[in-house]
């Protein structure tokens, strides 16, 4: 993963798209949080709603990988089958950290 | 209204604090300034205050929602003529198409490329000055026409041997009703109210045609209702299909005593003897600008010194709201032109139309009336 030709693919300055990052990266530990929470407690609606903010926001930034992972869970969520949710969750929580590493690595 | 460098202004609202960053980014990197709100309620009373260039609008939020945004920004007259680019799923046709329904002018799909939200903006930016700056063009148009036409309208001081009176009032910014005094020799002078069918921008222009007629054909080797009959003639090759106007047309000769009344489809003229009962001067005639093959009725008059005529149009007496038509109004009108007799010409007019008036019900049309002392 290259953040410089990421930011770039948006037209930003690397310095830019790393301020984004770091917000992102911010606001989707809270999303993770929200829906591994949510998924303990059989939420489904939440767990919905958390996954769409996720998919959002990696979506534009171009985190593809990420973003298709949080459909998925988006999807469970809507469909109330929270069966093997537990794996969708540890891939999101992987690609988090790689784009954190990422990031500790460009600045 | 924007001037030369002074940036644009854009809100955005969403209440997902990266997209409103990235497009804080996006817009402010191309030479925007942004303004954010990350709820309904927030944008709202944004918008009210800096009067933003635009609007981009996340639907999906808690509480207000960007419909409930779209709808009370349009609401409002103060913020319904910004123009709104709402955010939403790719998928969502029924969003889309509720969006548009509410007044938006485009929207953007989640996600959404920052290169793709600066396109749009540009285009929704330029579509709106070519709007504001056609309307304003329109507005000054109109400016000028509402100018050039009572600047075309003779007043009592201009022509002094006339001897008339008169009262004008157009309801809209470009009238339908006008009148004419136009000197023919130094003893003969003719008196002209027209009322056009409709009023539009069309009108104002046709006006100044009309005008340009009377004066081309209104030499004393014509009989008033030849002059009528040429003009008719000309209206009826340069008026747009549908078009036509009522007119009355007087021709006083002051040295003779004579007075010649042509009337085109126009409530009669009000003949005011100084000893003696009002009259009305009836008589059939077609209208003016349709017909190639028309009649007219004329009538010749000998008159005295100090007698006096009432042109007028249709709006003095026909009201839209107790359908009154000049045939019931006209007793009214004979009344009031009878007690017209105690103030100048130059007044009598506006004695008239304030004895007709109804304190109550503004007036609904254009108003003249032009009154001609012998």
């Amino acid at each position: 993963m290259d953040l410089k030709e990421l930011g770039a693919n948006l037209g930003l300055e690397a310095s830019e798209f790393i301020e984004l990052v770091e917000l992102f990266l911010s606001t989707a530990k809270k999303d993770l949080q929200k829906l591994r929470e949510a998924y303990q407690s059989g939420d489904s609606k939440t767990v919905a709603g958390s996954a769409h903010s996720l998919k959002g926001s990696s979506g534009n930034l171009g985190f593809s990988e990420l973003s298709v992972l949080s459909r998925k869970a988006e999807d469970k969520g809507g469909e109330e089958d929270l069966s093997g949710f537990e794996e969708i969750l540890d891939a999101i929580h992987q690609q988090i950290e790689k784009i954190e590493s990422c990031l500790m690595e460009s600045t | 209204m924007m001037t030369a460098g002074q940036p644009f202004q854009i809100l955005i609202v969403d209440d997902n604090p990266l997209n409103l960053k990235l497009l804080e980014t996006t817009l402010a990197k191309d030479g925007y300034h942004v303004l954010s709100a990350t709820n309904g309620p927030a944008a709202r009373e944004i918008a009210l205050v800096e009067k933003p260039h635009l609007i981009l609008l996340d639907i999906k939020m808690p509480e207000e929602d960007g419909f409930q945004v779209i709808q009370k920004l349009k609401e409002n007259p103060a913020t319904t003529t910004i123009p709104v680019i709402f955010l939403t799923g790719v998928s969502d046709i029924g969003t889309k198409l509720h969006g548009f329904e509410l007044g938006a002018v485009d929207y953007i799909t989640k996600p959404f490329h920052p290169r793709e939200v600066l396109a749009r903006v540009r285009l929704h930016l330029k579509l709106s000055i070519a709007t504001n700056s056609l309307i304003a063009g329109q507005a000054q148009k109109l400016k000028q026409i509402t100018e050039a036409q009572t600047s075309m309208l003779v007043t009592p001081d201009m022509v002094p041997r006339a001897r008339f009176g008169v009262y004008y009032s157009a309801l809209q910014e470009a009238g339908g009703d006008f009148y004419e005094v136009t000197p023919i020799s130094d003893e003969i002078f003719g008196y002209f109210v027209a009322d056009f069918s409709g009023h539009d921008i069309q009108t104002s222009y046709l006006t100044a045609s009309v005008k340009a007629l009377l004066k081309q054909n209104s030499a004393p080797v014509y009989e008033a209702h030849e002059s009528m009959q040429m003009i008719n003639d000309v209206l009826v090759e340069i008026l747009p299909e549908g078009k036509y106007l009522t007119a009355c047309y007087a021709r006083l000769n002051q040295k003779t005593k004579q007075m010649t009344i042509v009337n085109a489809g126009h409530p009669p003229v009000i003949f005011v003897p100084l000893e003696g009962k009002p009259v009305r001067v009836d008589m059939q005639g077609d209208i003016l600008g349709i017909f190639k093959e028309v009649y007219f009725g004329s009538h010749t008059m000998d008159v005295n010194s100090g007698d006096r005529f009432y042109l007028y149009s249709d709006g003095l007496i026909e009201s839209s709201r107790d359908k009154t038509l000049w045939t019931s109004g006209s007793n009214k009108l004979l009344a009031a032109c009878e007690d017209a007799g105690s103030v100048s010409i130059q007044e009598a007019p506006r004695h008239i139309v304030q004895l007709l008036s109804d304190k109550d019900v503004p007036i609904e049309d254009d108003v003249v009336v032009l009154g001609v002392e012998v």
